[in-house]
């Protein structure tokens, strides 16, 4: 019998699971946490692109990206609520965090982002929340009233003291992502337990994918609501979005791989366990979802949509196509990662199996739901802050 | 004649219930008992000197587990006796006994069923080569010096008391299952009918009230062993303080578990 | 130059005031809600401890069941099967008596329940057991050696509080010796 061979057979027959570790603790909910605010992480990213390093051509994006990205904050603890076992205690994260605990950071950290957030979106929309208070009436007025804090003073010194405020949280906004989600990436790389999570490069891996899922969700947002609502497409923006999101693809997906690779190149006794993991059941979630066709394909394309010239109506439709293509890619990234991490067992002998269910309080209905709110809160936002620069209102444009 | 003599104890043992519920022992049980919890008046203490003592920490004793695999048989009391002491939700252990099948190639093959909790009715027959060795190991909560569980613990419900045993607050736990992902052992699991995580806690609270954990006080070939170490006289003393061969399980995690078992192997995990 | 109703910095000013109410809040809700214990001896609530150590026990010991049952405890006790415990057959005490009260019986394992039960520990084929610990048979050659029939329960001829009580019984009525095992 070859060596291989045998191996085959124990680990086929070994397939041993720690009793506790049948049961997956970490369902899908847990797998949309990371995706939701990797994608929040990666929207704010976009706008300070504009707002502090003023790549110019993503200003007509640099508002939406923000307002973007606060519809999704508003529900990255949704799934979390959702998944712990006594959501009515969740605030103890907050009241007595434990200082050496991964998780317990997230409260302060999430918190802290999501002011910076509120407060970037209320003074960059100030001017413009001044003036629309001026036209509205009943409900709307007093929300304006509420947004503006009761100020409607837009003098040139009061707008420059806005300016220096939104510069000041533009720039702690950017470390204040990526900690959000280079922290995610740590809450799964610092569990020791798991050799599949247990690696320095989840961090990077996780911000790299945040990155690339913000700026996929921006691209292909901008050009379906712009398209749907027939207005003017500016490709200069979209190419250069597309630049950023091949650049950070690049990254993504090279340390997404590099990971794995050094994991079977140093073939440690866990490469055994991960090896029987990868090519077993998350074959198809991994190797021929995430790998070859979300992100072979996105990663040739993006190359080409940004290297080649190629006209406007064909870099628009492949563009958010293949946005599209990259928040599955990321989506399919978080299920190997959260999910995957899970189904082997810290015996290390044995993988366990996860189906989700389409109607259970984590299942994939629920799932759905979740991704659905932060779409409608966005809608409901567009109400309010009006995404486009093109929709300002008169007073804006000549205080300008 | 065996029947006749069966026939006559069962008798006697009834009378003497009858005898026994209608007076003596009833009149003197009327103290503090918690419901469905059993009263210890008359049963001897089996850790001497825990009774009345409610200090929050333990500190004229320092107490050892130890697991000897080369004593277990496999016959899944300890298993049975934690399911009733804590009734624990199918699916879910608290301890369990694996079976390890090691055959003339190399190959290891584990098992569990059921956590053990059935008894090794059958052997395994899907092991294509001569099997060169088999025993049993029982599994626990480790008691690390270094938990993983308490350092990741969110919101501090699972914690070490000082006198090294790491317990879990029901009523702060929020089950967010990231002490389940750190236990490097599995031991851990959110408990479904009080969604919190749950755990072997060695049982604490017979401990303090002078029993042995229920898995060591069943166990019939004294394969799982509770004693204190202050006393140079008792067994778990003598087995850390003499040459034997002692280990503990995944010792490269850098967890330190309190659990030690004699005769260990390398194929544990 | 048009009039404005705010000063410059108003609004600022009052975002400054909710962020720091917010956090007089945040600080007083902690200080009401917080548990008395929480931080006496550590990170964590500090009755918890009592909680833990309060938890009702429902196992006994051999000891708590045998003082109500003699008989048996004579014959367990002289037997090989001391070491077994009476829960592990019958049954946490707990679900059996109550406040000093019998509040239920607990189940007598019957028939094929009990071999299974014997199996448990000395079923020659498991091979896993070592050998100088307890005493090993394989089924059927057990019975078949012993020339009784094969659908014999253990029990018919082991005691099994004490195994070898009706064995040495039957072996000095009859008069056998030790002939073969």
């Amino acid at each position: 019998m070859s060596p291989e061979h045998g191996v085959a057979a124990a680990t086929a027959l070994t397939n041993y699971v720690f009793p506790n570790d049948i049961h997956v603790h970490w369902s899908l909910m847990i797998v949309l946490y990371p995706y939701i605010t990797g994608i929040v992480a990666g929207a704010f990213i976009v706008s300070s692109l504009y707002h502090v390093f003023h790549i110019e051509s993503l200003k007509p994006v640099s508002r939406y990206a923000l307002v973007f990205a606060l519809a999704f904050v508003a529900f990255a603890t949704a799934p979390l609520l959702n998944h712990l076992g006594h959501p009515e205690r969740a605030m103890s994260m907050m009241l007595t965090p434990n200082p050496t605990s991964a998780m317990a950071g997230f409260g302060y950290i999430y918190s802290a982002y999501s002011i910076v957030l509120i407060l970037e979106i209320l003074f960059i929309y100030r001017p413009t929340l001044v003036a629309l208070k001026q036209t509205a009436t009943g409900f709307k007025r007093k929300l304006y009233g509420m947004l503006t804090l009761g100020s409607d003073n837009v003098s040139e010194k009061s707008l420059a003291l806005d300016h220096k405020i939104i510069a000041f949280l533009a720039a702690i906004g950017i470390p204040m992502a990526c900690t959000l989600h280079g922290y995610v990436g740590f809450i799964f790389g610092g569990v020791k337990a798991n050799p599949m999570w247990a690696t320095p490069l989840m961090p990077v891996i996780f911000l790299l994918s945040a990155s690339v899922s913000g700026i996929a969700g921006i691209i292909f947002s901008y050009v379906l609501i712009k398209t749907f609502t027939g207005r003017f497409i500016d490709m200069d923006c979209v190419r250069t979005l597309i630049k950023f999101l091949w650049g950070c693809f690049i990254l993504d997906f090279v340390f997404e791989m590099l990971e794995l690779f050094s994991h079977a190149y140093m073939a440690t006794h866990h490469w055994e366990a991960l090896r029987d993991l990868y090519f077993g059941p998350l074959y198809s979630t991994f190797w021929i979802a995430q790998v070859g066709v979300f992100s072979v394909i996105p990663f040739v394309a993006l190359g080409i949509l940004s290297l080649v010239k190629l006209p406007d109506g064909v870099v628009k439709f492949f563009g958010s196509l293949i946005s599209l293509m990259i928040l599955v890619q990321v989506l399919l990234m978080r299920w190997n990662v959260v999910i995957g991490g899970q189904l082997m067992s810290k015996s290390e002998r044995g993988h366990t199996v996860f189906r989700p269910e389409w109607f259970e309080k984590e299942g994939i209905m629920v799932s759905i739901v979740i991704m659905l709110l932060p779409i409608i809160f966005l809608y409901i936002l567009s109400k309010v802050f009006p995404f486009w620069l093109d929709d300002e209102p008169a007073v804006e444009k000549q205080s300008a | 004649m065996i029947r006749a003599i069966e026939k006559e104890i069962s008798q006697d043992r009834r009378a003497f219930i009858k005898k026994v519920l209608g007076g003596t022992i009833a009149g003197s049980l009327l103290l503090v008992i918690p419901a469905g919890a059993v009263d210890l008046t008359g049963i001897p203490e089996q850790i001497p000197g825990m009774r009345g003592d409610t200090a929050p920490f333990i500190t004229k004793k320092k107490f050892a587990f130890i697991v000897d695999i080369t004593r277990c048989i496999g016959c899944g009391s300890c298993c049975v006796a934690d399911k009733n002491e804590y009734k624990v939700p199918d699916g879910m252990y608290r301890t369990w006994v694996e079976r390890y099948v090691i055959d003339d190639e190399d190959n290891v093959y584990v098992d569990s069923p059921n956590g053990g909790l059935d008894g090794y009715q059958e052997p395994r027959e899907d092991i294509p080569h001569p099997t060169r060795d088999t025993f049993f190991v029982p599994k626990l909560c480790n008691m690390c010096e270094h938990p993983s569980c308490v350092q990741v613990c969110p919101v501090g419900a699972t914690y070490q008391t000082e006198d090294g045993f790491v317990l879990v607050d029901s009523k702060r736990c929020v089950a967010c299952g990231y002490c389940v992902q750190a236990c490097p052992y599995s031991v851990r699991f959110i408990n479904p009918e009080t969604k919190t995580a749950d755990k072997c806690t060695w049982c604490y609270h017979r401990v303090r009230k002078g029993l042995l954990p229920a898995c060591v006080n069943v166990c019939p070939v004294q394969a799982r062993k509770f004693g204190d170490l202050n006393d140079k006289d008792s067994e778990v003393y003598n087995i850390l303080h003499q040459p034997h061969v002692v280990s503990v399980l995944k010792p490269g995690m850098g967890n330190k578990p309190a659990l030690h078992y004699v005769g260990l192997r390398r194929e544990v995990v | 130059m048009p009039e404005y109703k705010s000063k410059p910095y108003s609004h600022v000013v009052r975002i400054l005031l909710i962020l720091i109410t917010v956090g007089v809040v945040g600080v007083a809700v902690r200080a009401m809600v917080l548990p008395k214990s929480f931080g006496q001896y550590g990170h964590y609530r500090g009755t918890a401890i009592e909680d833990e150590m309060n938890r009702p026990i429902r196992n006994g010991t051999n000891a708590s069941c045998l003082a109500c049952h003699p008989y048996i405890r004579e014959m367990h006790m002289e037997g090989v099967h001391k070491t077994v415990s009476c829960e592990f057959c019958h049954g946490p005490v707990a679900d059996h008596v109550k406040d000093g009260k019998v509040i239920a019986g607990l189940p007598k394992k019957q028939g094929k329940e009990i071999k299974r039960l014997c199996l448990r520990c000395h079923n020659q084929i498991i091979r896993a057991r070592p050998k100088e610990s307890i005493k090993m048979i394989s089924m059927p050659q057990h019975l078949e050696q012993k020339h009784v029939r094969v659908d014999h329960n253990c029990n018919q001829c082991h005691n099994v509080h004490a195994p070898l009580m009706w064995v040495k019984e039957a072996r000095a009525i009859v008069g056998v010796g030790e002939d073969n095992r």
